[in-house]
This record gives structure tokens, sequence and C-alpha cells, in this order.
């Protein structure tokens, strides 16, 4: 069975870390989040997949090249504007000959419930689980294991069966996509909607397992403390003398600790990092590639992703740091309740810290207060107290 | 340079030699051709001008008739020396009377004299190759045993080559030469290979062995023998690769080069992984030294004109940068002295030449290439590996960038060795090289500009490329790439030299991309960039972030985010590399292999 993954969405709402990548490409647990889903593949026995890519999709194709690293072929389509699921769909019709599997690429999935789903499955069916903000999603309503309905980000607030956006489909699906394209509906819950109405059984699959995407930034912090919970554990790289350890930590080549260090697990740090002397760092981190984190620093349930530089005595905690992030020394990133404003929508978000774009560069003694979101490539001068969002590329003198 | 495959083993050998072939295909070529030696023990000879594409209908047609069916062969890629791309001049050649074929890659510099000597005899010439000599000599010295006939002929060859060769009378083996040009063996089960390189072999094995110079294998189908040029037998070790066939393919790009552009981020950080707390280069960090000569051809001489720039700014050690081409010929190098050779492929025939000069000279020696096992490594005193991966684009692109992080790491210990730097000073610099993938990666983010940029200007027949300082290489790698992928006339200047001539060239359909980065230079950069504009041709510029004045002087400018001046070249050179990439593609020129360029360059 082939399987096709949807990786062409620029996810907007993830910004400002979405500048640069693709959702897809947001990094949990030190791996991008397409990662899970085609390991997820592999494990359920299914190497041959096409990667629909649009935006940035070079940051795809140089990560995962042809595949061969995670065992896979994987066939690159270009979708290059993003209508719509079921039009990302159009570019792979004339590679699929039979029936096949359709991934987000945005969704944090286990593998076992890629098998669950392919156990249960019909000729044409979708997968389902349960959600407390179901106005996010298509909700289903279900009658037995049929789905009878279909409604795209409704207005409901009670808990209800949604769609993951996983199918499973047949080749005669391409005709209805064309159909609806003709239309003008570009999405896949209207070309199932048109399938229910035409009186073709769709097998709602329901799932107790973990899903769940990254809609907001600070859904990061979540999968990544998931993430961390099944990363794979192992230690390269040099570690100085009265390190201390503890829990479940991976360390990568040619990474250094230094003297004094205390990590406690579950913390993912990549390749290239530099660590310590004196530094503390708490569970649920993830640390990337290229990272160098100055002495009497402590960092808590953090994302740091690659090349970033931070300096002495910075305490971070509940946060996300982009790609070249450059901070100074005595850096504060508290966490506490905040009200978050993204994209122009509130939100009230529980033990934030910070999120700061890439290639932001910070001086020293900066404190930053909890919800605060730095954009990309922002200057801020030493010894500010941050409390508003600043928009990419701004300056704070 | 030429490409060389041999099969001999249990399976049809034809399909196996033509896709292995295939996989020599970036070394570019002009002709290809193939001999097998079919089930009536006749050799047939198929070659053609041309791709290798062009090669398999002309098979068909003989298969047509009648169906050859072969378990030994040999095939070729010719990359033009001696006479001109044709059908007659292509690969494999046969003796007079059609029992012995051989392939040659290399030179034979004394193929004039044996040419007379054997056309004398009676030989007839079929081509106006180098190469031919070599079959006809072995033709002469055949006794029964074509191993014994080779070493007698070799006697009276001088020059470069790898050479495999066949005979109708023993079915059951191929012997395979090598002096200077680089020839690899592969190991299979019931089948043994032979190529100019591991591409080749990978879809059959990954055992490998290399041949030395004046190493002399017979290959059967289950076994192979190793002798040198005396006779005497040698011991050797297959050793196992670790990277696949798979890693040759393009992975949703349009062309390897622009997949190996996005990979620089990669390869850049890869190459300095591990190597940031300390460098072990054998010792030859540890020593005092007088001077350092850089030798290079092509793009790794761009190379080498930053690593003087590096090495005198970190070290302060006096350092002159040669074209190995030219190399041989200086006569000052002493035991004082540090030889450094930028070799991408480790098998660049002028680099290795000068390593060996320098050796005789009693100098160290250190290789920066990206191809453990290549005879660079093997024969330098130390070597610091580039860790970019295959690069299969005959542009050199991570490859440049990665040699250019080797120099950095160089600079950094001999400084602190050398008490140049202080710890802290270093440390900066390190923090500051740490932050280049990142700084790359950003350009490649914004390639957008950069592509609309190439589009407005794809029409040009001439351009022009300046900087200064540090970023002088650069303007010669910039223009460098523009000529090789697009085939557009280009120039790199030392943007000062600009008024002492070429400016008489300036012409509004000439653009000027000027590099010009807040650094030391930057003043006089802006200067010579009004020269330009006062003449009417187009400047782009390449400038630090937020320079506004550059903005105000240039028609178009490209940023690059604001780092330490001694590290712009990374940024700056993939600006270039795009520049080039999107100028040709907009033109539609074949990237990945210009017409007439080679990517491994074996003769001298």
């Amino acid at each position: 069975m082939k399987a096709v993954i949807l990786a062409a969405g620029e996810g907007i709402r993830l910004r400002p870390f979405t500048y640069s990548r693709p959702k897809g490409m947001l990094r949990i647990a030190n791996k991008p989040i397409l990662e899970y889903a085609i390991e997820s593949l592999v494990s359920n026995g299914i190497h041959d997949i096409i990667m629909v890519v649009g935006y940035k999709r070079e940051r795809i194709m140089s990560y995962f090249e042809d595949g061969k690293e995670l065992g896979v072929k994987i066939k690159y389509l270009t979708q290059a504007k993003q209508l719509g699921t079921a039009h990302a769909l159009r570019a792979v019709k004339s590679q699929i000959d039979s029936e096949f599997l359709v991934l987000p690429g945005d969704n944090f999935i286990e593998p076992k419930l890629i098998t669950e789903f392919l156990e249960g499955r019909g000729k044409v069916s979708m997968l389902l689980t349960e959600s407390n903000v179901p106005s996010k999603y298509g909700v289903v309503k279900l009658v037995d294991n049929l789905v009878e309905e279909i409604r795209e980000k409704p207005n409901v607030s009670e808990r209800s069966m949604i769609s993951t956006g996983i199918y499973c489909l047949p080749p005669q699906v391409f005709d209805y996509i064309e159909m609806l394209a003709n239309m003008g509906k570009h999405d896949l819950t209207s070309v199932m909607q048109q399938m229910i109405m035409d009186n073709i059984e769709i097998v709602g699959v329901t799932t107790k397992r973990r899903w769940a995407d990254a809609v907001y930034p600070w859904d990061m912090l979540k999968l990544n403390s998931a993430a961390l919970q099944d990363a794979k554990f192992g230690i390269s790289g040099v570690i100085e003398k009265d390190v201390f350890i503890k829990g479940k930590v991976s360390i990568g080549d040619g990474s250094i600790i230094r003297s004094g260090t205390y990590i406690q697990g579950p913390v993912a740090i990549g390749k290239g990092c530099e660590i310590g002397p004196h530094v503390v760092i708490n569970p649920s981190t993830s640390i990337g590639d290229n990272v160098s984190i100055g002495p009497f620093s402590e960092i808590k349930n953090s994302i740091i992703m690659n090349d970033i530089i931070i300096g002495s005595a910075s305490i971070i905690s509940n946060s996300v740091i982009g790609d070249g992030v450059r901070i100074g020394p005595n850096f504060v990133a508290a966490e506490g309740n905040a009200d978050v404003v993204l994209e122009s929508e509130f939100h009230k978000v529980e033990n934030i810290g910070v999120l700061i774009g890439d290639d932001s560069l910070l001086g020293s003694s900066i404190i930053a207060e909890p919800g605060t979101i730095i954009g990309a490539s922002c200057k801020v001068s030493s010894g500010k107290r941050l409390n508003a969002n600043i928009p990419s590329n701004g300056i704070v003198v | 340079m030429c490409g060389i495959v041999g099969y001999i083993g249990g399976k049809e050998a034809k399909p196996i030699l033509i896709d292995s072939l295939k996989r020599l295909e970036y070394r570019g070529y002009d002709s290809a051709g193939i001999a097998l030696l079919d089930n009536e023990s006749k050799i047939r000879v198929v070659k053609t001008k041309g791709a290798i594409k062009d090669l398999e209908p002309k098979i068909e047609k003989i298969d047509k008739i009648k169906k050859i069916s072969s378990r030994l062969g040999i095939s070729h890629t010719r990359w033009a020396t001696h006479g001109k791309p044709s059908d007659e001049n292509a690969h494999p050649f046969v003796d007079c009377h059609g029992k012995i074929a051989i392939v040659h890659n290399g030179i034979i510099e004394n193929h004039l004299k044996l040419k007379d000597m054997l056309i004398q005899e009676g030989h007839k010439f079929t081509s106006e190759t180098d190469t031919e000599v070599i079959v006809h000599l072995l033709e002469r010295n055949y006794k029964g045993n074509l191993e014994e006939a080779l070493l007698a002929s070799l006697k009276e060859i001088k020059g470069s080559y790898a050479i495999v060769a066949m005979h109708v009378g023993e079915p059951d083996k191929l012997v395979v030469a090598r002096n200077e040009s680089p020839v690899v063996l592969g190991k299979g089960n019931g089948e043994n290979l032979v190529a100019s390189d591991v591409p080749a072999l990978l879809k059959y094995t990954n055992k490998v062995m290399y041949l030395e110079n004046r190493e002399i294998a017979i290959l059967t189908k289950d076994a192979v023998f190793v002798k040198n040029f005396e006779g005497k037998a040698i011991t050797k070790e297959w050793h196992e690769i670790d990277w696949s066939i798979d890693d040759a393919e393009k992975s949703g790009y349009d062309h390897f080069m622009l997949k190996e552009i996005y990979e620089q981020p990669k390869a850049i950080h890869e190459t300095m992984l591990g190597r940031l707390h300390d460098l072990n280069l054998n010792g030859i960090l540890e020593r005092e030294y007088d001077g350092i000569k850089i030798v290079a051809c092509g793009t790794s001489y761009h190379a080498g004109l930053v690593g003087k720039y590096i090495l005198e700014k970190f070290a302060s050690i006096p350092t002159v940068v040669e074209y190995a081409s030219e190399n041989r010929y200086s006569e000052l190098l002493s035991s004082k002295n540090l030889v450094i050779l930028i070799t991408q492929s480790g098998e660049t025939a002028d680099t290795l030449s000068a390593l060996r000069e320098a050796k005789r000279k009693g100098c160290r020696t250190l290789a920066i290439t990206n191809i453990i096992g290549s005879s660079a490594v093997r024969e330098a005193d130390a070597y610091l590996l580039t860790r970019a991966g295959p690069e299969i684009g005959v542009a050199a692109t991570k490859t440049f960038t990665t040699q250019l992080v080797a120099l950095y790491l160089l600079g950094l210990y001999l400084g602190r060795n050398r008490g140049v730097l202080e710890p802290s000073e270093m440390q900066s610099y390190i923090s500051a090289l740490k932050q280049t993938p990142r700084v790359v990666q950003s350009v490649l983010d914004n390639a957008d500009k950069i592509e609309k940029i190439a589009h407005e200007y794809k029409n040009i027949s001439n351009a022009f490329f300046i900087g200064r300082g540090i970023s002088y290489p650069i303007a010669l790698e910039g223009a460098l790439k523009l000529k090789e992928i697009s085939y557009v006339h280009a120039e790199g200047y030392p943007a000062g030299e600009l008024k002492h001539g070429p400016l008489a060239l300036l012409t509004p359909e000439a653009p000027v991309f000027a590099i010009a980065v807040k650094d030391q230079t930057y003043d006089k950069m802006l200067g010579n960039i009004g020269e330009v504009s006062a003449r009417d041709s187009p400047v782009i510029g390449v400038g630090t972030e937020g320079d506004k004045e550059l903005e105000k002087l240039c028609d178009e400018v490209i940023f690059i985010p604001d780092i330490p001046p001694i590290f712009t070249p990374l940024p700056s050179a993939v600006v270039m590399q795009l520049i080039a990439y999107h100028i040709a593609k907009a033109r539609g020129c074949p990237i990945d292999k210009p017409r007439h360029l080679a990517k491994s360059v074996t003769v001298e």
C-alpha cells in the first residue's frame, strides 16, 4: 500500500516558527513532526511514500532526501498553491492505482494507531478521535461505525468525535475530487460529504490512542513532553567529570557536557552542543544541534532548536526558542498563566514561558514576562523588560 | 574525466556495464563504448559519440540480428584529451585481429613515438587517441598470458593510466593496471567488478579495494589477485563503503546542484562537528612553520585564496596560494613549510603531483578532501576530511563551503598553538563559526529574491563579479560558477582593479555583482560601486542586512546576515551559487553536466 503525506501547508498559527519552515518540520524531541508520521508508516510495513510538498519544500527535501535513512522510498510532488487537502491529492492521481493511505504531515501519532486503523478499515475509511475543542476540526456524526455527516469547523463546544485527517481511500476518490474541484471545493471533508450523499459507505474507525496536532506554538511543548517519554536514549559525545545525569537522557555526537552540569531526564540533546559548566537541565527539555548554553543557566520543559547560543546564568522554562537565536547572559523567561495574542486571536494559556522566533538577537539581562512572543530576526537591547509581543524584524532599543 | 567499468561473473554483463557506466556520468564525458566477449568467443564492440543512452539503441540493433550473450566485458565514457570526440576515438579499442580489448583513463605521454614504431611493425590504427597504442603493444607482447603481456607493455609506456584489458583466449579473466589514474575493484558474490569510482559499484557490492600506483590486478569470477609491476604478489584488504547508491538520487530537487546547495547547512555543521573542542591532525599543527603554501585547482583554489586570509589573520603565518598546474615549477619550498592541498576528489592529478613534489622537498603535507581512501588521503602526512557527502553536480558547491570550514578550523587551531589567538578571542570566533550553518540556512530561506533577480538578468552575455579583501575570492568563485553552468562570459575582479582596464568593458547590458559586506573594505567598495553605476551598468549588491546606503547605490541588493566579516565568505558564496544556478536554469542549461567539463580532473 502507498501512503500520501500532505506536507505542503504553512501553519500560519504556528508563526513565528513557521516563517522559515513548513509546519511538518517543527521539531518535537529533536525530530520533525513529519518523521513521526513516516516512522508510524514504517512500523506498519508501508515503505512507499508520496510526499506532497509546497511551502518551503526544500526544508523537507533536504532533511528526508529520498527516505533511505528511514527505510522508505519518498517521491516528492509539489503543490504550488495550497488550496486544500483534496487539491493536494489531485497532484498524486497518476501515482495511485490501488487503495492508499492519506496522512496529514503535521499530526503527531503513535504507530499502533495506524495498525488499528488498517485493521478496522472498509473500502473508504476515516480515522476519528474524540476532542474537547471540536470547533477546530471536522466534526463527524457516527451511526454504528458508518459516518453519517461531517461538518467543517462547526460552532460546537461539547466533546465530540472529530476527523483526524487520516484516510484510507480507493482510487475512485479521484473522480469525486475532480467533481468537487469543478464546483470550487478543494477540501477532503467536502469530498467525503459528497460521497455520503451518494450513499457510499464511509467507515469511521475510532481511536483512543495518542493523536495530536500542533495548532498553536504552545502545543509544541505538550507534544515534546509526550514524545520524550518514548524517545530513544543513548549517550555519545564527551561527558566531563562530575556531570550528573539522571533518568532518560540522550546526547548526540560531538556534544560536550562540562563539569558540574545536572541533567534530569527525559531530556534530548542533539549533536555538537556545548553545555555548561554548571548548567541545570530539568525534565521535558529538547535541545537541538549545535547549541551552546553558558554556565549557571537553568532550562526546564522547553524546546531549544538548533544553532542557538544562550548566555550564562539564564533561566528558561516552558519556552520555545527558534533556530539561530542568540541570547546574552542573565536572561529570564519565567513561566506563568498569560493572555496570549496570536495572529489577532486571544488565548488564555497556562504555564507558558516565552516564544522566540528564529535568528533573534537578545542582549544581556533581559526579562521576558510569561506569554511574550518575540518574532523572527528581532533585536532586543540589553536590560529590557518585555511584556508585549514583538513583531518579526522588530527592534527594541 | 574518463570513466571505466569492467565486469566478470555469472550474470549477463551488458546491462551491468551500461548501468554502472551511468553512475559515472557525473565525471563528464563526450562519448561512450562497450566491449563484450560473446558466447562464440568474439569481442563485440559498440561505441558512439554522445550520451550513454545513444549507445543502447546501437546495441539493440546488433542484438536484433544476433543476440549477444556475455559474462565478461568492459565499458567506458571518454572525455577527450587526444583526438576529438567521435565514434572512432571512443573506447574500447581492439587490436588488429580483434582478440584483445582495452579501456583506458589517463594520458600516454610517449604515444607518438610508440605509434610510429607500431605502424612500422605493421599495426593498423583506427583512431587519433593516445590509448590505442596500448592495445597494439599488448598484441605485440602477447604470448598466451594477458597479465604478462600487460606488464611487458607497461615497461614501454610513460604516463598516467588506469587500464582494463580482456582477451578472447582467456575468457575467465580481466586484467587491470594503475599508475596515477584512480581505479577501484569491487567484490561481488560469484562476480567481480572494476570501475573508476565507487558509485559505479554500489549497486552490486559495498566491498571495495583501491588499487595503488604501479599495481596490477587479475580479476576472475571468484577471486582477485594483486601484484606490483615487478610481478610480486601483494595482500590487500577490502573496505566496506557505508554510503549507498541512493545517495546519488535527487530527492525532489530539479538538479543535483540545487540539492547540494540546500545541503550546505548540514554539511557545514557536520564538518565542524567534534572538531570545535580539539583538532588532531597527526601532530602537524604543533610544528613550527615559516610559511604555508596552499595548492589547489578550480573552485578549491578559490577556497585556498580565502584560506590565505584566514591563516594570516588567525595564525599570522605568511601564506601563498598557487594553482596546482603551475606549482610544480616553483623552487622555494623547504622543510619549514606546510603545504596544504585542497582537492574535493582527492584524485586531482595536478594537485597530487604538487603533493608529491612537496614531499620530495621535505615539506609537511596536509590534504583537505572530501573522499576518504583517496590518493591525497593516502599520500599526505595528514588529512582533514570535509564531510559534505557525495557531490554529483559538476559545479562544486557544498564541497567549497565545507573546505572553507576546514580552513577556519585549521586557522583557529594554528592560531591557538602559535599563541596568536587569545583564549577569549578563540572562543568568540568558535561561537561565530557555530552560527554559520544557521546563517547559510537563512540565505537559502530567502532564495526567492535571488531567483527573481536571476530571471531579470537571464539574457546577459557578459557579467562582472567584484569584491575586495576576503570577498575577492568569492567574486572569483561567483564568476566561475556562472561561466561553468550558464555559459555566460563572466569575470571576477578585485574591485580596485576595475579602473586599471576592465572598466572599458562595462555597458548597460553587463551587470556587475558587487560583494560589499561591512568589513574594513566597505567604504572603498561603495566607491567602486559608484564607478560602475556611473557607466550605467546595473549593479547587484551583496551586503550586510539592514545596509540602507548600499540599497541606495545598487539596482538590487541581496542581504546576508550580520556576522563577523571573516565568516562572510560562507553566506556570500551561497548567494553566488544561487545566482549562477537560477540564471543557468532560466537559460535552460544542462546544469549538472555542463559541456566540456568533468567532475574529477584526473589528467594533468
